[in-house]
């Protein structure tokens, strides 16, 4: 089942010659964190664009940067130097504020330890992002979060609490609530982390799925096993982007 | 139970509130038993004083009191018919006072007020309500006023004995019990010094010995009768008439219609009530702070993932404000529910100590609102902290806990201390968990320590009472006070008084009633002139400025505050000018003392030799004072001394007016006081409840936080027992330390309540004394309840498995 399938075409301009623009571009992101011996540099001038349909693995050992690339491009946290323009917007010239409200409708996040709200059942997790981001007819978004609990094959337990089921169901309500606001752009971060590696398999495919409708998938990980499902590979060691197999069928 | 997250119309955000409203019960309980308790306090306190005001003015109106009383030399009726015809005049009534004395014993009799009316059935002006029995009284028959009557031992149906000022005894039929809400309304004393009162018909007043015609004019007015500006004026044009018909006025009080006898004592304790019952909201507001402090320790995740899908600031903070307000709604209805009807339970329990009739149960709109009011803001404001600080954090922050570890405080100078006290391992573990968390610790040891300091006040501000009527009792030392029906010559009451072997000294002291002159010559407010023979022993003053009578003062006098208060200009050194029995004479003021304040009226004192020249009664007297051989401790062995006295001095031919014994005033102006006592001890009481919710939220808190330490503890073999005891040993603790801190607070608490109350009531700030009681009392009761306050979170961490409590993050 396509959810949202229909959002690409207005959200992406098509240049003369038939060029496409891409969805998120990096530009030189330096990231530095002070620590006890003085500033660490973790990631050291990383481009890159990324386009609408693509899977993009960013792989790289413990410790290489990707959880903190991950974090430039979502915004949460500063940039050292450097810029992330996704869809046109600067997200670092962004008050936190304007940030959350952009991220939570443009950018759907998924968590290797699913931060799902413990307190709320399924469907209502699902729907949160769409509670906040504005646009709300409750009826709706109900309907909607069954809908994509559904796409995931997780609607059965739509009203249990996350508590009450497994690692893997809960990572696939994580990506359900990612697309509840329908985002061009989904990121995640080591999402088959904590999950055996049959489990991984089921996530990966939907992630491919999500590529396949259009959606930009960046996901990262340290598990080169699973690498065959991405449709491009970034390579971090160090923070520096040591290869990148670039864009495929663009 | 339904699953409301399956509602569809309900946002999740609200979803999320409301589940952490009911996730925790016993956070639920105390959070929003706190917040009714607070509520409960003002609500209470504010209902209380609308209704009582109203009810006050309401029942006091009901009984048409009179603006203006006059007290003159007998007048005949037709006389009152021209004074209701002054257009000024809305109603005039005739009256005769007087006073008798009463069998109250074998040989005890006691002094009461009799009055008469023109036209009893239809008394139209300080109307009585029948309680039982019947109105109006026939020929020799009596009805008594409530006020008193118990002590007294009368009932309906009795017969009485009385005695006249020439010693006739007479017996009347009790007939019935009427409650008059005006007593107290005229004389020094107010309501709680008032004699008892009764009721003859005008048939039998001259078998009660009295003389014809009336001696009491009441006037109401037939407009601004609210305004005693006004009241005063009319007064004195009613006095011009009077004396115009060849009457003397010896005295006259003006009283607004809303001016019950007690409301003086409610507007007192109004102020200081409410600002205990917002003291009690404070206190409570500090669990709230304390419960989401931890609270959002535990969500700092949560939050996180709410600003991840896109919440902005103000949405996270919405989202714990409906939590905070639906606890507020929850404890709003609670309050609500109890508040009114608690408020009106008291009322009608007081209504016989302030002789009023209660005017049914209603909802006070004005004490409801308060309540919505404080519950809307004052959760909020307590919760505004903590709240924001969460909402304030990035996505980063709330996502790697660098927060939650800046906040766990380590207490390093603690360790090191505790680790070097030879304590036992529990005691030891408990004194370190105590201090973990300091922000929550500080929070709970104020509340605790303010509800100490508030119920320790109570015992303090009560002891303070004490000794100001001690202090005014110094005013009245003797053992018995003598009052002749007639002035005698000092040289032979002293005759007969050194016959008896049982009287040590005696006094004779001269008196006066006087008016206060205005720049033009009118009389205005009565004196009571009082003069002791130079250097009394009987009387010892507190100077509040000047200084005290000397031998060989001529026109000097001595004046009470109440001087101070109304006549703001007057200084020592300055003249004041009074009417003195007629004689219009001018008087050098040397001092102000220290009296009974504003429920007094204006008392002065002059030179014996002086003031009895003035008044021809060189050599003679009224009054006598006098003090045992030796000491007498009870009201009993003065009431005893008094009837020797009596018995002596009526063998010699001398009638004695009446007699009372020096204790009597101690006593009456006490049981006043003990009403004000039982106020401030409802509001420690719900202090205390506070403190006690307080310590439990905390301890359940720590017990929460701790689930892991417990949990390892417990896999290290620590038995059920030992777990409960850790967590009851920090209790008792903090219970402890709270006491402590209480009973330092307690000093400046106390004093500052005194303050207010003492100043309220008396219109002075009066010594204050501490008390012991509160202090011992309060030790107590810290220890039940930080031991009842332990018992529940302790319970709950016995209870928990290893398994639950390593699962908990
Ligand atoms: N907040 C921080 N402060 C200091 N150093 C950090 C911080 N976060 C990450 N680092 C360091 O930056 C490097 C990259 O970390 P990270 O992006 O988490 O790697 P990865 O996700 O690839 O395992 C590591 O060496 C890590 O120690
Ligand atoms: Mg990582």
């Amino acid at each position: 089942m396509a959810i949202g399938c229909c959002t690409l075409a207005e959200d992406q301009q098509v240049l003369p010659g038939g060029e496409r623009q891409p969805l998120l571009e990096l530009h030189e992101v330096v990231k530095t964190y002070p620590t006890a011996q003085g500033d660490f540099m973790a990631l050291k001038g990383i481009s890159a664009d990324f386009y609408a349909g693509e899977f993009v693995g960013i792989l790289g050992k413990s410790g290489a940067g990707k959880t903190t690339l991950i974090n430039m491009i979502t915004g949460v946290d500063r940039i050292t130097s450097g810029e992330v323009l996704a869809m046109g917007v600067s997200m670092h010239a962004l008050g936190e504020d304007q940030a959350a409200r952009w991220r939570g409708k443009n950018m759907g996040i998924v968590f290797q330890t699913f931060r799902l709200m413990p307190t709320l059942s399924l469907v209502n997790n699902v729907r949160l992002p769409v509670d906040f981001c504005g646009a709300y007819q409750p009826r709706a978004s109900f309907a909607r979060a069954l809908a994509l609990l559904e796409s995931m094959e997780m609607s059965e337990h739509a009203l249990k609490l996350p508590s009450q089921i497994s690692g893997g169901q809960q990572q696939r309500v994580a990506i359900a609530r990612a697309l509840a606001n329908d985002p061009p752009i989904i990121v995640a971060d080591e999402p088959t982390g904590r999950l055996d590696s049959a489990t991984s398999a089921i996530i990966m495919r939907i992630f491919e799925r999500l590529a396949r409708e259009g959606k930009l998938v960046l996901m990262a990980t340290h598990d080169f096993s699973i690498a065959q499902y991405f449709s491009r590979r970034l390579e971090i060691a160090d923070g520096v982007l040591v290869a990148d197999s670039g864009r495929v069928g663009g | 139970m339904i699953n409301w997250q399956a509602f569809a119309w309900l946002r999740p955000r609200w979803a999320k509130a409301l589940a952490d409203v009911v996730g925790n019960r016993v956070r639920l309980l105390l959070v929003v038993a706190s917040i009714a308790v607070g509520l409960f306090a003002v609500g209470m306190i504010a209902t209380m004083h609308y209704m009582l005001s109203e009810d006050m003015t309401a029942s006091y109106e009901q009984v048409n009191p009179a603006n203006i009383y006059l007290y003159t030399t007998p007048f005949e009726t037709k006389f009152v018919d021209s004074v209701r015809r002054m257009p000024e005049v809305k109603d005039a009534q005739a009256e005769r006072t007087f006073s008798v004395r009463l069998r109250s014993g074998k040989d005890e009799w006691t002094r009461i007020n009799v009055k008469a009316v023109a036209d009893m059935e239809s008394m139209s002006i300080n109307r009585v309500r029948v309680l039982e029995g019947k109105w109006p009284p026939g020929d020799k028959e009596i009805v008594f006023d409530r006020h008193k009557l118990e002590s007294a031992h009368i009932a309906v149906g009795d017969m009485v004995e009385v005695r006249l000022a020439d010693d006739t005894l007479r017996e009347m039929k009790c007939v019935g019990v009427v409650q008059d809400q005006t007593i107290g309304a005229v004389g020094a004393g107010g309501y709680f010094l008032a004699d008892l009162q009764a009721y003859v018909s005008d048939d039998t007043l001259q078998w009660l010995g009295q003389t014809p015609g009336w001696n009491v004019l009441l006037v109401t007015a037939a407009e601004n009768a609210y305004d005693e500006a006004y009241l005063h004026v009319l007064a004195e044009k009613i006095v011009d008439r009077v004396e115009r018909n060849d009457h003397l006025v010896m005295n006259r009080v003006v009283r607004r219609r809303d001016d019950h006898p007690n409301m003086v004592y409610v507007e007192a304790m109004s102020g200081t009530l409410f600002a205990l019952g917002f003291l009690v909201v404070f206190l409570s507001a500090f669990l709230i702070t304390n419960t989401l402090m931890a609270l959002l320790n535990q969500q700092v995740e949560q939050i996180g993932v709410m600003k991840t899908v896109g919440a902005k600031r103000r949405q996270v903070i919405s989202v714990y404000m409906v939590l905070i307000l639906t606890f507020s709604l929850l404890g709003l209805m609670i309050s609500l529910a109890f508040s009114g009807r608690a408020a009106y339970r008291l009322l009608e329990f007081l209504s016989k100590d302030l002789n009023i009739i209660p005017q049914g149960y209603r909802r006070e709109p004005g004490a409801i609102l308060l309540q919505v009011l404080i519950a809307l803001v004052v959760p909020q404001l307590a919760g505004a902290f903590p709240v924001l600080r969460a909402a304030m954090l990035s996505v980063q922050e709330a996502f790697n806990g660098a927060w939650l570890l800046k906040s766990s405080d380590e207490v390093k100078w603690l360790d090191f201390f505790i680790t070097r006290l030879h304590l036992p391992r529990p005691l030891l573990i408990s004194l370190r968990n105590t201090f973990r968390r300091k922000g929550r610790l500080a929070l709970t040891l104020i509340t605790l320590a303010m509800g100490g300091a508030m119920f320790i006040a109570t015992f303090n501000v009560r002891s303070s009472m004490q000794t100001l009527i001690h202090t005014l009792s110094r005013y009245f030392i003797a053992d018995v006070n003598l009052t002749m029906e007639r002035p005698y010559r000092l040289e032979d009451i002293s005759r007969v008084l050194t016959t008896i072997p049982e009287v040590g000294q005696f006094e004779a002291w001269a008196g006066a009633r006087a008016e206060i002159l205005d720049e033009n010559g009118e009389p205005g407010e009565t004196v009571n002139l009082m003069a002791p023979p130079a250097e009394s022993a009987l009387i010892e003053p507190v100077m509040l400025k000047g200084r005290w009578l000397l031998p060989g003062d001529q026109n000097a006098i001595v004046l009470s505050e109440l001087f101070l208060s109304n006549f703001p200009d007057i200084e020592v050194g300055d003249t004041i000018r009074l009417r003195v029995n007629g004689k219009d004479t001018t008087w050098v003021v040397v001092g102000f003392f220290q009296f009974a304040g504003k429920a007094a009226r204006y008392v002065a004192y002059a030179d014996y030799t002086y003031l009895s020249q003035l008044t021809h009664q060189v050599g003679k007297s009224y009054s006598y004072r006098i003090i045992a051989a030796r000491p007498l401790k009870t009201i009993e062995e003065q009431k005893q001394l008094g009837q020797i006295l009596e018995t002596v001095l009526n063998r010699y031919g001398y009638q004695v007016n009446d007699i009372s014994p020096g204790l009597w005033l101690l006593q009456s102006a006490t049981t006043g006081l003990d009403m004000l006592v039982i106020f401030l001890l409802i509001m420690a009481a719900l202090a205390a409840l506070v403190g006690s919710i307080g310590l439990t939220g905390t301890l359940s808190m720590n017990v929460l936080e701790r689930t892991r330490e417990i949990a390892v503890m417990r896999a290290i073999g620590a038995s059920d027992r030992i777990v409960m005891q850790l967590v009851i040993v920090e209790g008792v603790l903090i219970g402890m330390i709270g006491w402590f801190l209480g009973c330092l607070v307690a000093f400046p608490i106390s004093q500052g309540l005194w303050v207010v109350i003492s100043t309220a009531l008396f219109g002075v700030s009066a010594e204050f004394t501490v008390d012991a009681t509160g202090f011992v009392l309060w030790i107590f009761v810290v220890l039940i309840l930080s031991l009842l306050a332990s018992i529940l979170p302790a319970r709950n961490a016995a209870r928990m498995t290893i398994r639950e409590a390593l699962a908990y993050e």
